[in-house]
């Protein structure tokens, strides 16, 4: 697995990460989520060993990412975003150059090659200059050259960026392929600011904001943690004893507030915003439209998305700061 | 060490396939052939390839960061060394991988240029010996100018300040030292002189092989290896 511990790293007076800890867990596929600033891109670099964190310590399966650290980057794969490679090269070239740069694998070199070009779908272009190749199969390249070696931490950094939607999709199914390892588990850490290919491909999403992490779980967990505040959707049909009907929903214990979603001659629909967590307000106003004799059409609560968790972690994590500051 | 020989028959085979590889070889043996003909092959002259050689030891003051501009400042602008720094390979294998590079890209320059030797043999009966030293100053002196460039290199992610850098370097490496050899009082002018690659390039145009040169030019040449090695291991400090 691997293990962050309380690290911090500053750029002059900006914190960039502020103590943090995390374990990642071999078998699962972690999204870590974040605004522009966030600290995301600077705690993969400390994980990937390309910066060193001013207090802390990372380790990959045991083996420091800092100090001696060959043996945590020979079970390290890496593909940085945009994919860097060499474009005079071939793929088959560059992948055999990549796996040269790494202990041989037990069933050789060549094997490690062949198997990157299968798995990441590259056999058809093996012989092409990777300059030539589209964004797309650059990308593929790039995630091939991370796993030519049979990685057992593979750190992927936007990697469904310029690719089509057709291309967005494979690449999370491969992705997802990815934490089952040939020999054994892998940990899958997945940087994106695509948040539906977070929701799709993650089991696991950390989400980052000023230099810590401010969410950090399934994503059921964090859905339903968020969901406390979603609004309840009742949309009835059109008649006299709607308008005393709207008045007495604010009236039920646990409402907040109600507020017209929509209207016309034939049905009404309102969201009715819950005080709190614990208010399930389903049966309440199911008894007031008996009550009232009006006709329910709907009665559900809105689901709460990745986007909203991640707006609402963003936005709390901002308030928090600015108070702070204050 | 199996790393560094990847990194540098990569590096090398690229030289082959980028314009400027091309461009430095075509210039490589264009002016060779002039040197040749102009000061070893005129009739009359002595049966030498000093002057040719002389010629060689100012040109590869181009030449040299030339060849070592790209080696990590294309690396850091093309994003590549992150995956290079991210894999086991070391600071010291990344940097002696792309300095074997260039090192080899120069002796492949300056095998077609064998043909001159082979050439005054065919004519007359030169002394072989300021031939092979001549070679091995060249060789060494290369080394040396390609150590600095690589240094140079790794300081930035431009190819031209890189280039400019390690010109401006040599330049004063060389005439400083030379010049301060002139006028340094005793015991510093010993001091200067010794520092000196000039001065230790006449006793190579003299045919004479000094292991006390060649290792000078190795060990500058592996100072400034290190030296970039460690400017890469700084970069994860930062």
């Amino acid at each position: 697995m691997v293990e962050v511990r309380s690290v911090s790293k500053s750029f002059g007076p900006v914190h960039a990460v502020a103590d943090v800890s995390l374990t990642l867990r071999p078998g699962e596929v972690t999204g870590l989520l974040g605004p522009n600033g966030a600290g995301k891109t600077t705690l993969i670099r400390m994980i990937t060993g390309l910066m060193t964190p001013d207090r802390g310590a990372v380790s990959l399966f045991g083996h420091d990412s800092l100090i001696n650290s060959g043996p945590a980057r020979r079970i390290l794969g890496f593909l940085p975003e945009s994919a860097p490679s060499y474009p005079e090269m071939t793929v088959t070239e560059y992948l055999t150059y990549r796996s040269r740069l790494f202990p041989a694998p037990a069933g050789g070199r060549a094997a490690a090659v062949e198997h990157a070009i299968k798995a990441c779908w590259l056999t058809e272009m093996r012989r092409r200059a990777i300059g030539k190749l589209s964004k797309g199969y650059r990308q593929r390249v790039g995630l091939a050259a991370a796993l030519v070696h049979d990685p057992r931490v593979l750190v992927l950094d936007e990697p469904t960026t310029g690719l089509d939607p057709s291309q967005i999709r494979a690449m999370r199914d491969l992705i997802r392929s990815l934490a089952k390892g040939t020999t054994a588990d892998r940990v899958v850490l997945l940087s994106s600011h695509i948040l539906p290919e977070v929701e799709q491909t993650c089991d696991r999403v950390v989400i980052m904001a000023g230099g810590r992490i401010r969410a950090d779980g399934t994503l059921a967990g964090l859905v339903a943690a968020h969901a406390a505040g979603a609004p309840f959707v009742v949309s009835v049909r059109e008649a006299a004893g709607v308008g005393a009907f709207a008045r007495d929903l604010a009236a039920i214990p646990g409402v907040l507030r109600v507020q017209p979603a929509a209207h016309d001659e034939r049905q009404a629909t309102f969201e009715v915003i819950p005080a709190g967590a614990a208010h399930d307000l389903r049966e309440p106003i199911f008894a007031l439209a008996v009550r009232h004799g009006v006709t329910l059409r709907e009665l559900s609560r809105r689901s709460a998305t990745l986007e909203q968790v991640f707006v609402s972690v963003v936005e709390s994590a901002a308030a928090r700061t600015e108070r702070e500051a204050a | 060490m199996s790393a560094a020989l990847a990194i540098a028959r990569r590096e090398l085979a690229s030289f082959f396939r980028i314009p400027l590889g091309w461009i430095v070889t075509a210039l490589f043996l264009f002016l060779s052939a002039i040197a040749f003909f102009q000061h070893s092959l005129e009739p009359g002259r002595a049966a030498t390839l000093q002057e040719f050689f002389t010629m060689w030891w100012s040109l590869l003051s181009v030449i040299a960061p030339a060849i070592s501009m790209r080696l990590l400042a294309e690396e850091t602008r093309a994003g590549t060394i992150e995956p290079l720094m991210s894999s086991p390979a070391s600071e010291v294998a990344i940097a002696a991988g792309k300095y074997l590079g260039a090192v080899a890209f120069l002796v492949l320059c300056l095998a077609p240029t064998l043909v001159f030797p082979g050439v005054l043999l065919s004519l007359s009966r030169p002394d072989v010996g300021p031939i092979i030293a001549g070679y091995l100053g060249m060789i060494l002196l290369g080394m040396a100018y390609l150590a600095v460039g690589l240094l140079f290199s790794a300081l930035t992610s431009s190819q031209t300040l890189a280039f400019l850098g390690t010109i401006l370097t040599l330049i004063l490496l060389e005439r400083g030292a030379t010049e301060a050899a002139a006028y340094l009082p005793e015991p510093w002018d010993s001091v200067a002189s010794a520092l000196s690659m000039g001065v230790r390039l006449a006793d190579f145009a003299k045919g004479l092989i000094d292991t006390r040169h060649i290792v000078f030019f190795l060990g500058v040449s592996a100072w400034f290896v290190l030296m970039a090695a460690l400017v890469l291991r700084i970069r994860r400090w930062r």
